[in-house]
């Protein structure tokens, strides 16, 4: 009997410690913080990164549950970076509300999940990388109402997503204009986009961004009007957690690697092997002898050509991801800013990066 | 020699102290006593550590100053200028209104329920039977989920359906009359007051006059008397209040489609968030509260309601008079615990929608600290949890003083 | 009921006829005229509401959401080029579901039929009547409906097995259970370096596979933390009593989605960092956490109905207390509180389906977020979510007909 139960409880115990344990043997370093994150992500093998799992085109998840859109992509290119295989991403699903606890908790190494960069989530969450997508709330309405105005909204009820600045811009627009509007907050997009389909709010409010992949979606786009103005400034982008600078710096990077491959007229097609007699180009994909700082960033000399081979530029990831639920970017503010040569720049956008040189 | 001397140190009453009863069970404590100390302590360093480390917020500073986003819905006033503390207090009342009609609503909706459980009709209770057999099987929350997708198939407030344009009912909520105070709050509020006073006055003479009753015998319908003295008493002070302040107290509001999106205003307007929380708390509570009926009926021994039966009770009597009041005991312990389900469960609003607790916790978690937060709000509904166990209690202890 | 009346009236009728469909829904649907009004009134909602249902679902309602969304239900994101890349490992969850029904198969065996056997049936035949479902073969392969279809030969190879070999007894079974268990997490997680198995995180697992995982580790861990808790609140030594009881109504007290988000926010701070502690395991800590404080307090309730005499008269016969308590109090304890534990394993599987809060991709989350991502299929969230509280209802329902048959077997009520 002895003999039996221990057995049971060693073998319990077996299977609590394989329940328990991460998959490589998560490099436990002796002292707390003394290793950096690139070498954490590295000896892990995979890079977690926080994402969406219910925003069309930024981050969902298709028919067989892969986790596809705009922010997917730039954590596969920062894998694809540091690991050399854009693949090896571990996908971390986050609700609105959990994002904060989730970055402060430093149990990610990268958030990628149309999050506002904000002075407060600066301080307390972790660092924005460059701006990768520029938004602005709106509100959306039934066509059949009329309103042409937000101000005309007085006396309506609004649907808002929890855990968003919007919820917060919202308040700020109701006070400003003394607007007599009702608010009701939903935790996840489902229900939201029926409460709004079946009248039960008259508006819905969210980054412009998102009331247009929602619109393309809804069965006749043409009976909802997305009512001109913004009342915020919405920049999106990827964000680290505090205490890493090189880590912080590696994304910022790969960012720019995305922006100005495009400016160059580089895409996943023409990936340069060899020199091509650009300056700017042979540079950027590390084919003469002058870099953009590789080294210091602990990165291979030809990092470019992997992110570029494996997930596109920046224009590419944008035309697989938004542009087919009519996000148009010619014109806006989501066009480049810069033209390389430098001829006629700036071209009117603000998708801008610090030169790689 | 000195084998001896130790020997007779390590005894205890004779006993040598690793064998003794008493000391190994101090030991026990002292030990158990040292590992959970040790656990916080060490939980405890960790996350101070942690907190220093990375920057994470905490503190409860916040609770003073201005919250500013809106709420939902609200039962208490609220405006967004108000304190994160009053917010909190805000969302609470909302959590507690939706319990307390919640409870009242499942616990008569699992009665009946119940009781058709046990009828002789097989088709009730058959029906009864596949009614708890289905909803105690489904987690709330799909039921949840659910049943706010049925509530939007409603026509939109502008379509409302409506009856003789008094109450309407649509997608958004429902919206019935309701009294409010005409002009100033004050009288409203005096005659409310002086009207809950007549009410315990009605439940005092019912009380006094049934004890008259049982001991002299002297007829004296107590129930007409205690109604009679509690309206008595409110009509008397509505026309005093009117006359002094030149206004009725109350006013029944009707409600009315106004502005260019027909929103209904005035009268009650119960959104739809918390009719959804309420229909579906109730339908899943109410299956298990109508087991615990059906066992704390069927606790009672058959031979009381062939008794009851035979003195020419009928069937409604046998179950008002001899069977609910022994069943009783049986049925309060469970039925509290239950209460305290549909409490906890009201924390899943945030799915569709409704400004409970939780949901309004979950806001509060981008502009302020999120391990505060939840400390309070855990505070909050171990709070309300302590208060149904005291009520559980308290009514223990009666039915203790009952039986003796 | 409507004998008394009968009897105060002075002429009886000639006594009814009591046999046949006739007599008997005479008696039990048309005993009186309130009673018959009941009849017609129940049958008649019972009539709407289904006609109301069939319409909707044969002319309204569009059911392409679920076989669009098809195995992802099920397994979660282990059909999906995200977890793992350049080769299928859809046969992963299968494999293990194939290890599970030959253990049934041998539990068949050991049980010698009855409620063992009726198990084991049921769960071959459901899981290998998933095989005929109308999905695509690029949706799902061949090799997957042959994996899922040889769950009936698995389970007859189990009884076989269970018949020719020691294996079928109890102590075995318990190790088996085990190694089952073992097998099952080993194929889904993947060992480092072995070709086929490539390591996937936990943070994958989803889909109903989530729900059974966390509900199959909450209730064997919340059974026996459960019943320490217990003894540990009737203990006689202050200090312990009081840490049980504090554990107990605190974890009774807060709703569960507050502790799993703080399972989330303030648990990692709890431990050093790098502490190998995943987000799937914290979460199954708060569950089982949760369900233990309620699964001890139904066994106290067990334990508050013995008679002392039991105790005493094992403390008489010379038993040490643990071994009273072991060999004596807790199999009478728990046999008289078997249906509150079941009730406790069923809230425990319809709690798994909370970890939504928290962002995982369980049965209801994922069909959701599905939704909230492809919104062309916004409009079918009610069949989604009739199907979601169907598979729930399934599984729960098999839980409580277990529990009766163990009930009925053990004797309760009736000793």
């Amino acid at each position: 009997m002895v003999r039996f139960l221990a057995l049971v409880l060693v073998l319990a115990a077996a299977a609590m410690v394989l329940t328990a344990c991460t998959d490589n043997g998560d490099p436990a370093p002796e002292n707390g913080d003394m290793m950096s994150r690139l070498a954490t992500v590295q000896e892990r093998g995979t890079l977690v990164c926080a994402i969406n799992t219910s925003l069309p085109g930024f981050g969902a998840l298709d028919d067989d549950g892969n986790n596809v859109g705009f922010d997917i992509d730039q954590c596969r290119a920062v894998a694809a970076a540091v690991l050399g295989d854009p693949d090896a991403v571990e996908y971390r699903p986050t609700v609105a509300g959990e994002r904060g606890p989730t970055m402060q908790a430093g149990e990610v190494d990268l958030m990628v999940r149309n999050t506002t960069w904000t002075s407060v989530r600066d301080a307390t969450w972790g660092n924005f990388a460059w701006t990768t997508f520029y938004d602005g709330q709106g509100f959306m309405v039934p066509a059949s109402l009329g309103v042409s105005d937000p101000l005309e909204l007085d006396g309506s009820t609004v649907c808002v997503l929890q855990g968003t600045t919007t919820e917060l811009n919202l308040e700020d627009f109701i006070t400003q204009h003394n607007l007599n509007i009702r608010v009701t907050t939903f935790d996840d997009q489902a229900p939201l986009s029926e409460a709004y389909l079946a009248g039960q709010c008259q508006a819905e409010t969210t980054d412009r961004s998102g009331l247009t992949s929602v619109r393309a979606t809804f069965d006749n786009p043409a009976a909802h009007v997305i009512l001109p103005g913004t009342i915020s400034e919405e920049p999106l982008g990827p964000v680290v957690p505090h205490g890493d600078e090189q880590w912080y710096d590696i994304v910022k990077s790969v960012v720019a690697i995305l922006i100005y491959s495009e400016a160059y007229g580089i895409d996943s097609r023409n990936v340069p092997t060899a020199q091509t007699g650009s300056r700017a180009v042979d540079r950027l994909f590390g084919l003469g002898d002058s870099n953009w700082g590789q080294e210091d960033l602990g990165l291979s000399q030809t990092v470019a050509q992997d992110i570029i081979r494996a997930v596109g530029n920046y224009g590419e990831i944008y035309d697989r991801h938004l542009t087919p639920l009519g996000l148009q970017r010619e014109g806006t503010r989501n066009a480049l800013w810069i033209a390389a040569p430098c001829e006629d720049c700036p071209k009117g956008g603000e998708i801008y990066a610090a030169p790689l040189r | 020699m000195a084998g001896h001397h130790t020997a007779r140190l390590l005894t205890y009453q004779g006993i040598p102290v690793w064998r003794h009863i008493v000391v190994i069970q101090w030991a026990l404590q002292v030990l158990s006593a040292v590992a959970v100390a040790g656990l916080v302590f060490w939980f405890f360093t960790n996350i101070s550590n942690a907190i220093d480390d990375r920057d994470i917020p905490y503190g409860f500073s916040f609770l003073e100053r201005a919250y500013q986003t809106p709420i939902g819905e609200h039962v208490l006033p609220y405006d967004s200028s108000d304190t994160y503390a009053y917010a909190f207090l805000v969302a609470a009342s909302n959590t507690v209104v939706l319990a307390i009609v919640g409870v009242i609503l499942a616990i008569s909706f699992g009665t009946l329920i119940g009781i058709a459980r046990i009828s002789s009709n097989w088709a009730l209770s058959r029906l009864a039977l596949a009614y708890v057999e289905f909803f105690r099987n489904v987690p709330v929350l799909v039921l949840i989920l659910f049943t706010f997708y049925i509530m939007l198939l409603l026509p939109p407030v502008a379509e409302s359906y409506s009856v003789g344009g008094r109450v309407y009912l649509h997608n958004g909520g429902l919206a019935v009359p309701w009294p409010t105070p005409a002009g100033q709050a004050l009288p409203a509020l005096a005659w409310l007051a002086l009207a809950a006073a007549g009410a315990a006055a009605g439940v005092l003479t019912h009380r006094f006059l049934t004890r008259r009753e049982a001991v002299t015998g002297h007829v004296s319908y107590p129930l007409t008397a205690g109604i009679a003295t509690a309206l008595g008493i409110a009509l008397i002070f509505w026309i005093v209040i009117a006359l002094l302040s030149g206004a009725a107290p109350l006013t029944i509001e009707t409600p009315a489609p106004t502005g260019r999106f027909s929103t209904i205003e005035g009268g009650l307007h119960v959104r739809a968030g918390a009719i959804v929380m309420l229909i579906s708390l109730v339908i899943y509570t109410a299956a298990f509260i109508a087991e615990i009926v059906r066992a704390g009926i069927q606790s009672v021994g058959k031979g009381q309601t062939e008794a009851a039966l035979a003195t020419g009770l009928h069937s409604v009597g046998v179950l008002r008079y001899i069977v609910f009041p022994q069943a009783v005991r049986v049925i309060v312990p469970p039925l509290i615990s239950q209460c305290l389900n549909l409490t906890k469960n009201s924390s899943l609003a945030a799915a569709i929608g409704f400004a409970d607790l939780t949901n309004v916790a979950i806001t509060m978690t981008q502009t302020a600290p999120a391990i505060s937060i939840f400390l309070i709000i855990m505070a909050a509904y171990l709070l309300m949890s302590l208060a149904w166990s005291a009520i559980g209690n308290i009514y223990n202890w009666r039915a203790r003083i009952v039986g003796t | 009921m409507a004998t008394p009346e009968a009897l105060t009236t002075a002429e009886m009728p000639p006594p009814r006829m009591t046999t046949g469909p006739a007599g008997w829904a005479r008696d039990n649907l048309f005993a009186s005229y309130s009673s018959g009004v009941i009849t017609i009134v129940s049958a008649g909602v019972v009539l709407y509401v289904a006609w109301q249902f069939i319409v909707w679902a044969f002319t309204s309602a569009d059911w392409s959401i679920i076989p669009t969304l098809g195995g992802t239900l099920i397994i979660g994101q282990y059909n999906s080029v995200t977890v793992c890349d350049s080769q299928n490992c859809f046969w992963r969850p299968q494999a293990s579901l194939l290890l599970v029904t030959t253990f049934l198969g041998i539990g068949w065996a050991a049980a010698g039929g009855g409620l063992a056997r009726t198990v084991a049936l049921a769960i071959a035949l459901g899981s290998a009547l998933m095989a005929l479902l109308p999905l695509p073969l690029s949706e799902m392969g061949v090799d997957v409906r042959l994996l899922l279809a040889a769950n009936i030969p698995a389970v007859f190879l189990g009884r076989a097995i269970g018949l020719r070999t020691p294996l079928g007894s109890l102590r075995w079974l318990i190790i088996l259970a085990i190694l089952i268990y073992i097998a099952s997490i080993l194929l889904l997680r993947g060992i480092e370096g072995v070709p086929g198995l490539q390591p996937i995180a936990s943070r994958y697992w989803g889909g109903l596979m989530l729900n059974l995982f966390l509900a199959v580790g909450g209730i064997s861990m919340s059974l026996p933390l459960g019943i320490l808790l217990a003894l540990g609140r009737r203990s006689r030594l202050p200090f312990i009593k009081v840490i049980c009881v504090g554990i107990i109504e605190f974890f009774r007290g807060v709703p569960l989605i507050t502790l799993l988000f703080m399972s989330q926010v303030l648990l990692p701070l709890a431990f050093p960092q790098g502490f190998p502690l995943e987000e799937v395991t914290r979460a199954a800590i708060v569950i089982t956490l949760f369900s233990s404080a309620y699964m001890a307090e139904n066994i106290r309730g067990g334990l508050q109905g013995l008679h002392p005499g039991q105790a005493e008269a094992a403390r008489a016969l010379g038993l040490p207390v643990w071994r009273a308590t072991i060999h004596i109090t807790l199999p009478q304890a728990i046999r008289n509180v078997v249906p509150a534990i079941v009730g406790q394993f069923i809230s425990l599987f319809k709690d798994t389906s909370l970890v939504y809060i928290i962002g995982m991709l369980d049965l209801v989350e994922i069909g959701n977020a599905f939704i909230g991502g492809n919104r062309e299929f916004l409009d079918n969230s009610r069949e989604l979510f009739i199907v979601i509280a169907l598979i729930f209802w399934i599984f729960n329902y098999g839980m409580s007909y277990v529990s009766r048959r163990v009930e009925s077997n053990l004797g309760v009520g009736r000793r």
